[in-house]
């Protein structure tokens, strides 16, 4: 038995190593599709955009290297890109607390065992999943000086509304409640899928204890939901920051440039004046500041966050 | 080490494989001419259209072009307008560009590099006479004295009016000829309920009236942008006092881009300013009003106005340009152009044909709009452009709404705009 023993086990394990080598060979035939298209969709455009941004690289025609001049350009001279900064941080400071506020009420209205629960929760997604620019058509009805709200305030009242969508400061506002109306639907479930989840041993002892209603809510509810919280924050305040559709249709960025926000401003430097290098500056600009602000989050998050172990 | 090799080679096939598909065009094979397997030199022509209508108008063009060059193989390639310079730009970014290129007029000025300059040898190749078209067409494909292409069509802007509108407010319908003065006193006639005019958004729908007006192009004859020239301000100041004044229908939205015309084939506004090329579909409106049309109005006795239009060019980096100029030749030779103006689809740049397309009008309408495009393309000049002209009027365009609304002025916008792209 020693005698076989002996030269069998490097054999073993020459085999075991070949097996491996043929196995990771295979492994990789399988993930070569992946790896390619990461590459080629992902990595390539990634790193293209790096190069891209440290030129004067139009859509056509001879690219020249300015180095940082494309970052210089944009914060010291271009007319429009602090105006468009300013227009995402106005958007994200309106849309994200009160998309928070409306889809956490309404998740809290439809908690209880209401008769009907699952079709108002259907009614609510319904925004959702309709193509953004159905919506921004239907919307645009609304609120023409033609369109049905001031129709009805006319009609009705004799007050005539102020033309909300060429009007600098109703626009904002208006895109800001149009895309909340949107949006709404999705925190609304998540809250909703939290709601069910809180432990009933925690709710039950607050219960005995005495807590109720607003106490309850504030002190109980509220701490439980915080993981919930945290996660739409955080992912409501990077969607708000790449907002593009809603201005882009319902206010055309105007008037002037009142709703024109980053990621349309990086749009329209590409395609309609066809300086890549200069939006590939302002998208890199773009992702610092979410990349920023996330940290910030992720960071604060052990203040208020209270994650059930 | 091998891992990486063997991945590296996978990566390269991949893209390879990736690039050479997003490399093919939709409508054909290669796109620079020169097949040096096939029997038969292949031609690419590269077209916008938007609708079904529109594609088999095209094949049949394309149908007299493969008769006219039987030894040719021409395919056609297209896209709806708005993707078409999109694509049109990708397609230069990646050196694939069709051998004939169709190109509009007035973007031309940030193209015309992709473009073969067309001299007399060339346009002898494609049996053109520029004699044969009508005067100034050869202006609409020309960037800085350098042709680059042929028209297939010209067209000018028209100011289009509602009969039913004037009928009803008792106001003299315009004429032929008439003045600003007149104009501003049909306005009056009309009423100031923001129905009498539909505000122009887009570059011609707007700025034609004050062209018209001063008396000058917003780009002086050195080919510099002269947004700030004191004519030309005055005029828009006026063109802003429209809306001011309350006669104007304003854009409710920076994103309505086409408001006038929109508002006009509504029905809702008296009149409005547009291309001849939306004149069949004006008369055949769906909100049911008659349509009428007439030149625009002349200051001190003179009009300015402009030629418009679009056609073909030969891509630069053509490899086989004789045979492409053959295929534009028949593009905007006889038969192709006849076909056109008989289809009443657009108004042909060649003078035989031009006929053809009043007759392909309803009899009730063929005298007047005869007589309103004989009077439109009398005197015309060439649009004057700078290479960026077509972002010039991007960047203008979402401030002309604070302009109607009265939250900024025109002065400001077109001393910003000029600063912005002014040399």
């Amino acid at each position: 038995m020693t005698a076989t023993s002996a030269p069998e086990a490097p054999l073993r394990q020459r085999s075991r190593s070949r097996l491996r080598r043929i196995e990771s060979r295979q492994a990789l035939g399988f993930i070569s599709p992946a790896l390619v298209g990461l590459t080629v969709f992902t990595i390539a455009p990634v790193f293209l955009s790096i190069v891209m941004s440290l030129y004067d690289w139009p859509a056509w025609g001879t690219r020249s290297f300015v180095g940082l001049g494309n970052y210089v350009d944009l914060f010291t001279s271009h007319p429009d890109f602090w105006p468009a900064l300013r227009n995402s941080a106005i958007f994200t400071l309106g849309f994200v607390p009160l998309n928070l506020a409306v889809s956490l009420s309404l998740a809290l209205l439809l908690a209880p065992r209401i008769k009907g629960r699952a079709a108002f929760r259907v009614l609510f997604f319904i925004p959702v999943v309709t193509p953004m620019v159905a919506n921004v058509l239907v919307w645009k009805m609304l609120l023409q000086p033609n369109g049905l709200f001031n129709g009805i305030s006319t009609s009705w009242f004799g007050i005539e509304l102020p033309s909300f969508l060429n009007h600098p400061q109703w626009a904002m506002v208006m895109v800001i409640v149009m895309s909340v109306w949107q949006g709404m639907g999705y925190n609304m479930l998540i809250f909703c899928a939290a709601l069910e989840q809180l432990p009933e041993p925690v709710l039950e002892a607050a219960r005995i204890d005495g807590a109720k209603g607003w106490r309850m809510f504030t002190k109980i509810t509220l701490p439980l939901l915080s993981p919930a919280i945290f996660f739409t924050t955080v992912m409501t305040m990077i969607t708000s920051m790449q907002v593009f559709a809603q201005p882009q249709l319902l206010t055309g960025g105007g008037p002037g440039n009142a709703t024109l926000p980053i990621v349309m401003f990086i749009y329209d430097q590409a395609f309609t004046f066809q300086k890549m290098g200069l939006a590939a500056a302002a998208a890199w600009i773009l992702f610092a500041i979410i990349i920023g602000l996330t940290a910030l989050q992720f960071s604060a998050q052990k203040r208020w966050v209270h994650y059930e172990v | 080490m091998k891992i990486t090799r063997s991945l590296a080679a996978l990566a390269a096939a991949g893209s390879a494989v990736a690039l050479a598909a997003c490399g093919t065009p939709s409508g054909g094979s290669g796109g620079n001419g020169g097949d040096a397997d096939g029997d038969a030199t292949s031609i690419v022509w590269d077209m916008w259209a938007g609708s079904e209508s529109d594609i088999a108008a095209l094949e049949e063009q394309l149908a007299i072009a493969q008769e006219e060059n039987p030894d040719l193989d021409i395919s056609l390639q297209h896209a709806p307008w708005n993707d078409y310079f999109t694509k049109l730009t990708t397609n230069l970014a990646s050196g694939n560009v069709a051998c004939v290129t169709s190109m509009n007029g007035q973007r031309l000025s940030g193209y015309h590099e992709a473009f073969l300059p067309l001299g007399e040898e060339e346009l002898e190749i494609a049996g053109i006479d520029p004699a044969d078209f009508t005067d100034g067409a050869m202006d609409i494909m020309s960037y800085d004295g350098t042709l680059y292409g042929v028209p297939y069509d010209v067209a000018a802007m028209l100011l289009y009016y509602n009969k039913d509108h004037f009928a009803e407010a008792g106001v003299d319908e315009p004429q032929a000829g008439w003045t600003f003065d007149d104009f501003d006193a049909t306005l009056e006639g009309l009423g100031a309920d923001g129905t009498a005019f539909g505000m122009g958004m887009g570059e011609f729908q707007w700025m034609s009236l004050p062209i018209a007006r001063a008396g000058v192009q917003p780009v002086d004859e050195s080919g510099a942008l002269d947004l700030t020239n004191p004519a030309f301000v005055e005029a828009s100041q006026w063109y802003a006092s429209i809306a001011a004044d309350g006669y104007g229908s304003i854009p409710p939205s920076a994103s309505d881009t086409g408001w006038g015309e929109q508002e006009y084939q509504a029905g809702n506004v008296a009149m409005a300013v547009d291309g001849t090329w939306n004149a069949v579909s004006y008369l055949n409106n769906e909100a049911g009003f008659e349509a009428g049309m007439v030149d625009l109005p002349s200051a001190d006795g003179e009009r300015l106005g402009l030629v418009l239009g679009s056609g073909y060019g030969i891509s630069a980096d053509c490899e086989d340009p004789e045979a492409a100029l053959q295929v534009l030749g028949s593009l905007v030779g006889e038969a192709a152009q006849d076909q056109i103006a008989s289809s009443g689809r657009s108004y042909p740049a060649r003078v035989d044909s031009q006929p053809l397309y009043f007759e392909s009008l309803d009899e009730g309408v063929r005298d007047d709009v005869q007589a309103a495009f004989e009077a439109v393309f009398t005197g015309l000049e060439g649009q004057r452009s700078t290479d960026d002209w077509a972002q010039v009027n991007e960047a203008i365009q979402p401030d002309l709404v604070t302009v109607y609304t009265g939250q900024s002025t025109i002065s400001d916008v077109l001393e910003q705009t000029q600063q912005q792209f002014g040399e």
